[in-house]
């Protein structure tokens, strides 16, 4: 008893600042989003669930919301899928181990907006070297199939590093002797695989997919300067959209509404995430 | 929580039982808090001495800092009670409307003057964030500015904010090739597929005519420059008139340029200035739209265009007149200001002819004053800014409604999806007259 009192304490001060930066702007956004507040109307005025009735007629919302499910799937399976790989392959020791690891680190130790303007060269359909390298002229961020795909696969650059580092970890704290033991018992590469390596890297996988999942779902920055969400919106994710009716036409009421929708997405990926996670570990 | 239950106090480490870190943890909190209490209770320094200090911000000052630092000296010098920070926001003017909008509507009094986007002075005064400026302009003096940031700063009859320095949409050509085949600067949009299609099939290395087709403001710029140069608009006293046969005429056109006459290159619906600057400066495109900072980033030694570029008023469709889009930025003053007068003085300094000369010599600010035009210094030493003379006279604002920022949220993607081939002009426009005049209703 008396350590839990003390722990209280001893926790109580963050508890305090958490609730004031995090909690406060939270009830506030809730708030906010059950008005119509048009600053440049002079309008505020409480008008209950009306913002979110709305939100239910909203095309641009719905086409936010596939767009915004699209990448944060796509981009999510590869970055797990090639992270895997990458994490296995230098994960056997080899000379330069150190410089390798090193060296899959640095895209994701650029900034993210920097990291857009630099793939916004590269999409580039005249200067971009990636249409140099393959030899084509696709306009990748004018069409709007290539678009979306090319916000993708700028994020999975950019974050896979990410995936690989965690990965790594998980994989370097499953014992030695398991892999002995079970060639010994003459079990194959991919029974090793499917029955130690997988199971054991479960709960480190489920962290990777919690961050990761949540990062993509909220993406802003890299898209926005990449493609300002353009063209025509199919790259507009919902966090985009909420920046643009909040910041740039200052509908705070529905902006507001839209953050809330993000908040209740992501909270519900975590719980669901987190079910999983206490799940996988009682295994 | 369970678990922690069965480990014993033994197991902690010696800290856990000094208090002393309890009491350091509270400290820190207290100090976080410290300035949040402090910023309720007292009020900003009274300045004993009778100095009064105005905050300025703005966007990144083009070229070298410390000419403008030099300017704002002299404006010290002159006002010795007055104290001037100047303090530059984010590059980007999405981000610098994003800090007004945050901090104004926080009822802010940490600047004082402020430099706006043409497209933002009837939103913010709409708002009334921002100080009624019409004394520090006599009706009188009104016909000394050019008539399109006149027009941008009034709202319902008062002046929000004063003029600073102008942009306006330009057509800048390749003289060394249209001479070599026997072209003169096209007059309209016709002339210009033309002459580009014939030069392309001699010269298939170059792009013939290049703009500015992203989803974001400047895609609008662009746009707009083609309705107005066939006779359309988008609000006409007060009613929407996004949907009319001029309009659809015109942005089909745009679409034309692309697909049928091939003289515009697809990745223009990606492009923003600078990519545009760039294919143009490297000599790879006949004819290029964009503003007049160009023009001195191609007069550098090691640029590929050096002397071999013109630069004439956009065309117009036939018996049209041309247009460009009005851009530019405008000093406005906090309605929060505790140092209102001193900041009108600053403002009216920084807007004075002496100034915005000063300016044009030393940054390449166009003048906002007409008078300038004719300043034998500045046609001496900046002949290309005097040249833009007529162009000014003519450029026209966006809408100007408080609206704007909503409504060019609704113009960005429909003529986005025009472009990129999604929607035909008609449907589009139809959208977007549609949504645009829901927002007008609303009020």
């Amino acid at each position: 008893m008396r350590d839990e009192e003390r722990g209280r304490w001893f926790v109580m001060p963050s508890l305090v600042l958490l609730s004031i930066v995090t909690i406060y702007p939270l009830i506030y956004v809730l708030y906010l989003s059950l008005q119509r507040r048009l600053l440049i109307f002079d309008v505020s005025r409480f008008i209950g669930i009306d913002n979110y009735l709305f939100l239910l007629k909203d095309d641009r919302f719905f086409n936010a919301f596939k767009n915004t499910l699209y990448f944060t799937i796509m981009s999510v399976t590869l970055e797990l899928l090639l992270g895997l790989a990458i994490a296995l392959l230098i994960n056997r020791s080899f000379r330069m181990k150190g410089l390798i690891r090193a060296i899959v680190l640095i895209p994701w130790a650029i900034p993210t907006v920097v990291s857009a303007k630099m793939w916004e060269w590269i999409y580039n359909t005249d200067f971009g070297i990636l249409n140099y390298l393959l030899g084509v002229k696709i306009n990748w961020l004018g069409s709007p199939f290539w678009a979306i795909n090319a916000a993708v696969f700028m994020d999975v650059w950019k974050t896979t590093p990410f995936v690989v580092i965690l990965l790594t970890a998980g994989l370097q704290v499953i014992p030695k002797d398991l892999y002995q033991a079970a060639r010994v018992d003459g079990a194959g590469r991919w029974d090793i695989f499917t029955r130690i390596v997988l199971p054991l890297l479960k709960p480190v996988i489920l962290v990777v997919l919690i961050f990761r999942t949540l990062d993509a779902f909220r993406v802003f920055d890299a898209i926005y300067v990449l493609t300002g969400g353009g063209p025509a919106n199919t790259t507009e994710t919902l966090s985009i959209y909420a920046y643009k009716v909040l910041f740039q036409t200052l509908q705070f009421g529905y902006g507001s509404t839209l953050a809330v929708v993000v908040f209740l997405c992501t909270g519900g990926i975590s719980i669901f995430y987190i079910r999983l996670l206490s799940r996988g570990v009682k295994l | 929580m369970k678990k922690t239950k069965k480990i014993s106090t033994t197991a902690y480490p010696w800290y856990t039982d000094h208090y002393l870190f309890v009491v350091l943890g509270y400290s820190v909190l207290l100090l976080l808090l410290l300035p949040l209490l402090a910023g309720c209770v007292s009020k900003k320094e009274p300045s004993g001495d009778g100095m009064t200090t105005i905050v300025f911000k703005h966007g990144k000052i083009a070229g070298d800092p410390a000419l403008f630092r030099k300017l704002i000296e002299r404006f010290e010098a002159r006002n010795q009670d007055i104290k001037v920070k100047d303090e530059a926001l984010p590059a980007s003017t999405d981000e610098q409307h994003q800090f007004y909008v945050i901090n104004l509507e926080g009822k802010s009094s940490d600047f004082d003057v402020l430099s706006m986007d043409v497209i933002w002075v009837p939103e913010f005064a709409r708002t009334g964030w921002l100080r009624d400026l019409s004394t520090l302009i006599p009706k009188d003096k009104r016909d000394e500015f050019f008539p399109g940031p006149m027009q941008a700063v009034t709202y319902k009859g008062s002046i929000y904010a004063i003029p600073w320095y102008i942009d306006a949409g330009l057509l800048y050509y390749r003289k060394d090739l249209l001479d070599k085949y026997g072209f003169s600067p096209p007059k309209t949009w016709q002339e210009l597929v033309k002459t580009a299609r014939s030069i392309m099939e001699k010269e298939p290395q170059v792009y013939g005519f290049i703009w500015q087709g992203k989803q974001y403001e400047g895609l609008v710029c662009n746009v707009l420059e083609y309705f107005w140069s066939n006779g359309g608009d988008v609000l006409k006293n007060g009613r929407v008139v996004i949907n009319s046969p001029e309009n659809i005429e015109a942005l089909q056109f745009m679409v034309d340029l692309i697909r049928k006459y091939k003289v515009t290159p697809p990745l223009v619906v990606t492009a923003i200035e600078e990519p545009t600057r760039h294919i143009f400066g490297s000599g790879r495109a006949l004819f290029m739209r964009n503003w007049p900072y160009a023009w001195n980033i191609f007069q550098r030694e090691d640029s590929a265009v050096r002397g071999k570029i013109g630069v004439s008023r956009l065309p117009s469709f036939p018996g049209k007149s041309s247009a460009s889009t009005l851009g530019g930025w405008q000093l406005g003053i906090n309605r929060y200001s505790k140092n209102p007068k001193a900041a009108e003085r600053f403002v009216k300094f920084l807007t004075s002819p002496e100034s915005q000369k000063t300016l044009a010599l030393t940054i390449g600010y166009k003048p906002t004053r007409k008078s300038l035009y004719r300043d034998a210094d500045l046609i001496a030493q900046q002949p290309f800014i005097a040249s833009l003379y007529d162009i000014f006279m003519t450029a026209r604002p966006r809408p100007v409604t408080p609206y704007y920022m909503l409504i060019t949220q609704v113009m960005q993607p429909e003529f986005s999806a025009a472009l990129s081939g999604i929607k035909t002009p008609e449907d589009a426009l139809k959208t977007a007259q549609i949504q645009i005049e829901r927002i007008l209703g609303a009020e």
